[in-house]
């Protein structure tokens, strides 16, 4: 992928914009159902800044709890550190600001609506949404569900241990708390027909009533006694639970809900469990985490095996009959069993559960102008949400098929987009065009990166969590996460080069630490190869290389509203600090340790863009001091910033004391910024020295070397 | 390319005599490239000059512009309004820019920030080393690429002086022995009948010694078209 360029122009038209970041996605953003802005939320999380982070969330996805806990991550298969290392524990960093509890509340506010009214019908994930994004718009959603709580099939059919029901409802309580009215315990289909909608003034209606009715099978025994369906199963499990001590079970399928159904038998004191399914190993569709987690459980996972019948005695399950599976999908790779009737296996048991799959019900729009195909599936139209009937639109799972809670989400975004229009007496266009993802890291690349370890989720051990529905994950510490947080590449973040300032004088080549700049006429920096550390927007002599994240005023517009937030009579300390790794949570302002000193600190992505130039502009700007800390050696995400921030330093400290400045009033301290002790430390030390000098600018001094927090503490 | 290095603060803020509104002019040409005078550094001086009137109690206006190139004038023709508005420029291009720009700009002081000071090559992390001091008579052809008049420290063209010590100068120990390059070069191409000749002496009249040089290519000269016809084209020559 070549790299991006601009002119000087065009870059002062878009400068400040989101333009210059939104020019190219990473592909987590890209695969993200949803296209939540990843990269931003882990960079505010490895900052410290949680509560942004979760806002960032929930622009486009209002279930952080739960697609904190159950989201089948596509970003994370995504991820570029998956050819460093590991991907970085996306959906992990979701939840821990999810669950996270804020001073400042979770305060919603409710948006002006006055527009027309909107039925939503199913309040699971899509219809949730689909509504959520309805009030946001200003239209007056209303969602009916026949339920006792929102959160729909997330609620009655994903097991606790996986998704405790409290936080399904903080999710939908935030939701309702956004405008949407929630009519729980209402059927529509039943005695609340579809036309009664509209005789009530609803001007559109948004069908997301997802695949609610498990399907059985009609084998032999399918009607004994003992013989259950999933959904079924796992409805009643989360309330009472049908109490399967001692017994043994068949889980018939091979899917996720298969697997839960699996561990929830296993939670209710099942003595055996085993899932036996159409597919091999490799075929088998849930989630290998999903499937090694039962596994630990004690599930017993059975390949290659066709129900045959469930064997029947005195009326009850004794057991079921399996025939040989010798091919799944046909040639085509279209799901097309094939059996060997003569080679049969027999699994004693005492329960079957058929977890094979779920389809929708559909009573809601019998004998109504929304019509459903000869195989009971909505008539839809893919390009616009749309069923039959004009005023009617639908959304999730009864129109995408199974999915996951994620994708439940996109749809029902577009569903909302599709009802905008249409209320708006615009034609309806659910096209998007999306900015290109970065290519995949190229090996030479990868080598380079510096490797971290991916967090581990702390979980419950199988012993332990296999005798109860209490959540076996437990949730990131808020070390663990900021850590985490920081393993994010930021990709596609990287720079443009600016076509009538470049002087290819190939600073960019020699100072880059991963060898990215191509210069032919002039620089070209591949986006997909740059790390974005900006160490070659900080040393190009002519300004021509400005980072997409991070522009070049950035820093001098950070250290003017640094100044502006402190007493201008006294002295005044600015303190650069990287916000990467060294968090304002962590050395904050309001900590009672911190120095009676007035001074602020600019945090900058990474220490790689403090140029020579923004240190010299903090005392043009009217900082009586500046204090640069450093990380601890080594710690930083990229290779050589050390060498380079130490030669800036030295740099702009010789620029500065020529210019008459104090040399006491410039201070490197490498190993504090992470530390806070140390970062206090430094800040009384410039204080100190400061004010022994009589008041105001200081003469000229001998150059002091900077000192490391190490020689402070001797 | 043409390399220069800053000139201490101190000698700038002398030259400005207190002058209250400055221009910084960098250039985007050689002195972009040698780290010296680019749109950054001008940035930079200007920072210093700022900070340094601060310290002093007396405030100055800075302005910075960086055009293309200061050695030519249609790049410095577009700096009129900045320039109009200074009290003085101060210049971090070479000597051609900050004359030309006294030349376009006559009234106004134009002020060097750096000391010109050789043609060179980047021979190394932030270095840069002199290559070629323009003599106007180029005999790399014969010397294996090394050049004996920037590069020999008496820019002799007969080969080595007996201070030449084991392939270093006599000046320095630091310094390679441009002659010994030479020759080692001439060996690894297996020929040395260059060594073997004598060469006439060097016209210095022709060099940075000589009198001001012009170079007129006639093809884009209308003047010296018509003066094409006398036998002038193309020709650099001696005003």
């Amino acid at each position: 992928m070549p790299g991006r360029q601009l002119t000087s122009e065009e870059y002062a038209r878009l400068a400040g914009s989101d333009a210059l970041i939104e020019t190219e996605w990473a592909p987590c953003r890209a695969a993200c159902p949803v296209h939540a802005d990843v990269r931003a939320y882990l960079d505010l999380i490895a900052r410290g800044r949680f509560r942004e982070a979760l806002d960032v969330i929930r622009e486009v996805l209002p279930f952080p709890g739960a697609c904190g806990r159950i989201c089948h991550h596509p970003c994370e298969q995504e991820c570029r550190r998956n050819d460093v290392d590991q991907p970085a524990a996306i959906r992990d960093l979701k939840r821990f600001v999810a669950e996270r509890d804020y001073p400042e509340g979770q305060k919603f506010e409710k948006p002006l609506q006055e527009r027309d009214k909107v039925a939503v019908v199913g309040a699971g994930p899509s219809g949730l949404t689909a509504a959520l994004d309805l009030a946001r718009l200003g239209y007056r959603p209303t969602v009916f569900d026949r339920g006792e709580a929102g959160g729909g099939l997330l609620r009655t059919a994903v097991p606790a241990y996986r998704l405790p029901r409290k936080v399904l409802a903080a999710d939908v309580d935030a939701i309702v708390a956004q405008g949407v009215e929630l009519r729980l315990n209402v059927e529509v289909g039943g005695a609340f027909q579809l036309d009664d909608l509209r005789s009530q003034g609803f001007k559109a209606v948004v069908i997301a009533v997802g695949l609610s009715k498990s399907r059985g099978l009609p084998i032999p025994g399918a009607d004994a006694a003992g013989v259950e369906l999933a959904l079924p199963f796992l409805a009643a499990a989360d309330s009472a639970g049908p109490g399967l001590a001692g017994k043994s079970v068949v889980v018939i399928g091979g899917g996720n809900v298969a697997v839960d159904v699996a561990r929830t038998a296993v939670r209710l004191g099942a003595g055996r469990v085993q899932m036996a399914c159409l597919e091999n190993e490799k075929e088998q569709p849930a989630w290998s985490w999903e499937r090694h987690e039962a596994a630990e459980e004690g599930v017993a996972t059975l390949h290659r095996l066709g129900p045959k019948q469930v064997l029947v005695r005195d009326g009850r399950v004794a057991g079921a009959e399996f025939k040989a599976v010798t091919e799944v999908f046909d040639g085509n790779g279209r799901f097309n069993p094939k059996y060997d009737e003569n080679r049969l296996t027999t699994l004693d048991c005492d329960v079957v559960v058929f977890a094979i799959g779920q389809e929708a019900d559909l009573a809601l729009v019998k004998g109504t102008d929304v019509k459903a195909d000869e195989r009971g599936r909505l008539v839809f139209d893919r390009s616009t949400s749309r069923t039959s009937a004009a005023d009617v639109f639908a959304c999730g799972e009864v129109v995408t098929g199974p999915g996951s809670a994620v994708e439940a989400v996109a749809s029902g975004h577009r569903a909302a987009r599709a009802v905008h229009q249409f209320l708006s007496g615009l034609p309806i266009d659910l096209g998007e065009s999306l900015p290109p993802k970065i290519d995949k890291l190229a090996p030479a690349t990868a080598q380079r990166l510096v490797k971290a370890a991916r967090a581990e989720m702390p979980a419950v051990p199988a012993a332990e969590r296999k005798a109860n529905f209490g959540q076996f994950e437990l949730g990131l510490s808020e070390a663990a996460a900021m850590k985490e947080a920081r393993r994010c590449m930021s990709c596609a973040s990287g720079p443009f080069v600016l076509t009538d300032k470049c002087a290819a004088c190939l600073t960019c080549r020699r100072v880059c630490p991963f060898e990215i700049p191509e210069v032919k006429e002039i620089a070209d920096i591949s986006s997909a190869l740059c790390q974005g550390c900006g160490i070659c927007a900080a040393e190009c002599p002519a300004n021509a290389i400005v980072m997409a994240g991070y522009g070049p005023d950035a820093v001098r517009k950070s250290v003017d509203a640094a100044l502006a937030s402190l007493d201008p009579k006294g002295l005044r300390l600015v303190i650069f600090t990287c916000g990467h790794h060294a968090p304002a949570a962590r050395w904050g302002g309001s900590d009672p340790a911190r120095p009676a000193v007035s001074a602020k600190e600019v945090f900058l992505p990474s220490m790689s863009r403090l140029s020579a130039a923004d240190i010299m502009y903090a005392f043009e700007a009217g900082a009586g001091g500046v204090i640069v800390l450093e990380c601890e050696s080594g710690t930083c995400r990229y290779p050589t910033v050390e060498l380079r921030l130490r030669k800036r330093y030295e740099q702009a400290r010789q620029l500065l004391i020529e210019a008459g400045v104090a040399p006491e009033r410039l201070a490197l301290h490498v190993g504090a910024a992470d530390n806070q002790e140390a970062a206090f430390a430094a800040i009384a030390l410039m204080a100190e020295r400061v004010t022994r000098r009589a008041q105001g600018w200081a003469p000229r001094g001998q150059a002091a070397k900077p000192q490391t927090a190490e020689e402070k503490s001797k | 390319m043409i390399v220069a290095e800053r000139k201490p603060l101190e000698e700038i803020r002398r030259n400005l005599a207190g002058r209250k509104k400055v221009l910084v002019l960098g250039c985007g040409g050689c002195v972009t490239v040698c780290l010296t005078g680019g749109e950054r550094q001008a940035d930079m001086l200007a920072s210093q000059l700022r900070t340094a009137a601060k310290v002093a109690g007396e405030p100055v206006e800075v302005t910075v512009r960086t055009p293309t190139r200061q050695c030519d004038r249609e790049f410095i023709d577009t700096l009129k309004a900045d320039v109009e508005a200074a009290d003085a420029v101060v210049s971090l291009a070479c000597g051609v820019g900050v004359q030309l720009m006294a030349e376009v700009y006559e009234t106004k002081p134009v002020l060097p920030a750096v000391n010109t000071t050789f043609m060179g090559a980047h021979s190394g992390p932030g270095t840069w080393t002199e290559n070629c001091r323009g003599c106007g008579q180029c005999v790399l052809a014969e010397t294996g690429g090394v050049c004996p008049v920037a590069r020999c420290a008496k820019s002799l063209i007969n080969g080595a002086c007996g201070g030449t010590n084991k392939g270093k100068c006599e000046v320095s120990r630091d310094i390679d022995c441009a002659w010994y390059l030479i020759y080692k070069r001439l060996k690894a191409r297996g020929d040395l009948s260059f060594l073997r000749a004598e060469r006439e002496p060097l016209d210095w009249g022709m060099s940075s010694s000589g009198t001001r040089r012009t170079l007129v290519h006639a093809e884009v000269n209308d003047q010296a078209h018509r003066r094409g016809a006398e036998g002038a084209e193309g020709a650099a020559e001696r005003k």
